[in-house]
């Protein structure tokens, strides 16, 4: 390194050293966004920050192909979403055998612990499909163009579109209609179904349960 | 759910697609409301860490002074 061309690595180290700390006093501005929109991807404080932090270290490991000029909120939206779905596709290959723990990480138990301390908007959000729940954050929320959303999301315009207006209207129907909120205002059914996999692992001998010890949660 | 009475029976359609209009814009400051409360809260310490770490470890890697 020294020896090769240190006149170039001056210029090259220079140049960078004014870029980084441009983009990375850029990053620092966006956190709160980043924290915004991860916690209504997960519904859940700590699994939000901590995908909001996995968020920052892949941008900047990333900071080289990110064009300058163009909309670096998108971008770090961009990265962000595709760490929540990854980071629970990868749930989901751990925990094939339950995919209703799967769905809940991040956050585990805590999703519906939290969810009890919801606004009732809050809480008719989680009932939507992730698609409509983050197109609907996204323009709604967020304050992104319907083209913007599309890019993040990777989806045309048009489905944006009517994703936002599907997601609205379903809103509408959970919040008035009441019936479908149950589920999430009283967290019955997942602990009926927690409850039954407890008593499963403690009728289990030790060591015969092969779906024991990882899940349980403790 | 008072909506729900007002635009029952016989209500004129606009009426309804106005009453619908109203409810759409409180979810939507709803769903705003909810968004600018985390972006408002103060950044916790763990990001500022991790930022920190960013430039210790840049700094490490290039070997540059710390300044």
């Amino acid at each position: 390194m020294v020896g090769s061309s240190p006149m170039r690595q001056h210029v090259e180290s220079g140049h960078k050293d004014d870029g980084d700390g441009d983009f990375k006093s850029e990053l620092l501005a966006l956190i709160p966004f980043l924290r915004a929109f991860a916690r209504s991807l997960t519904g859940n404080q700590e699994g939000a920050d901590d995908l909001a932090q996995e968020t920052l270290v892949k941008a900047w490991q990333s900071r080289a192909t990110f064009i300058p000029g163009t909309n670096l909120k998108a971008w770090l939206f961009t990265i962000l979403r595709n760490q929540f779905y990854s980071d629970r596709r990868r749930a989901w290959r751990q925990a094939p055998w339950d995919q209703d723990a799967a769905e809940r990480i991040p956050g585990g138990g805590e999703d519906q612990i939290f969810s009890a301390q919801l606004s009732d908007t809050a809480r008719a959000l989680r009932v939507l499909s992730d698609e409509q729940r983050e197109a609907l954050i996204l323009v709604g929320a967020g304050g992104f163009s319907y083209e913007d959303a599309a890019a993040i999301c990777k989806c045309a315009v048009g489905t944006v579109k009517s994703r936002v207006a599907r997601a609205r209207k379903a809103l509408i129907e959970i919040l008035d209609g009441d019936d479908t909120l149950e589920g999430v205002q009283r967290p019955a059914e997942g602990d009926a179904a927690r409850e039954i996999m407890a008593q499963l692992d403690r009728l289990a001998p030790p060591g015969t349960g092969d779906t024991g010890g990882k899940r349980r949660p403790k | 759910m008072q909506w729900d009475n007002a635009v029952s029976n016989e209500e004129k359609p606009n009426e309804k697609a106005r009453a619908i209009r109203a409810r759409q814009r409180a979810i939507g400051r709803e769903l705003r409301r909810m968004y600018d409360d985390v972006a408002q809260e103060p950044v916790p310490d763990d990001f500022l860490d991790l930022l920190r770490k960013i430039d210790d470890a840049e700094d490490a890697r290039t070997g540059k002074k710390v300044s």
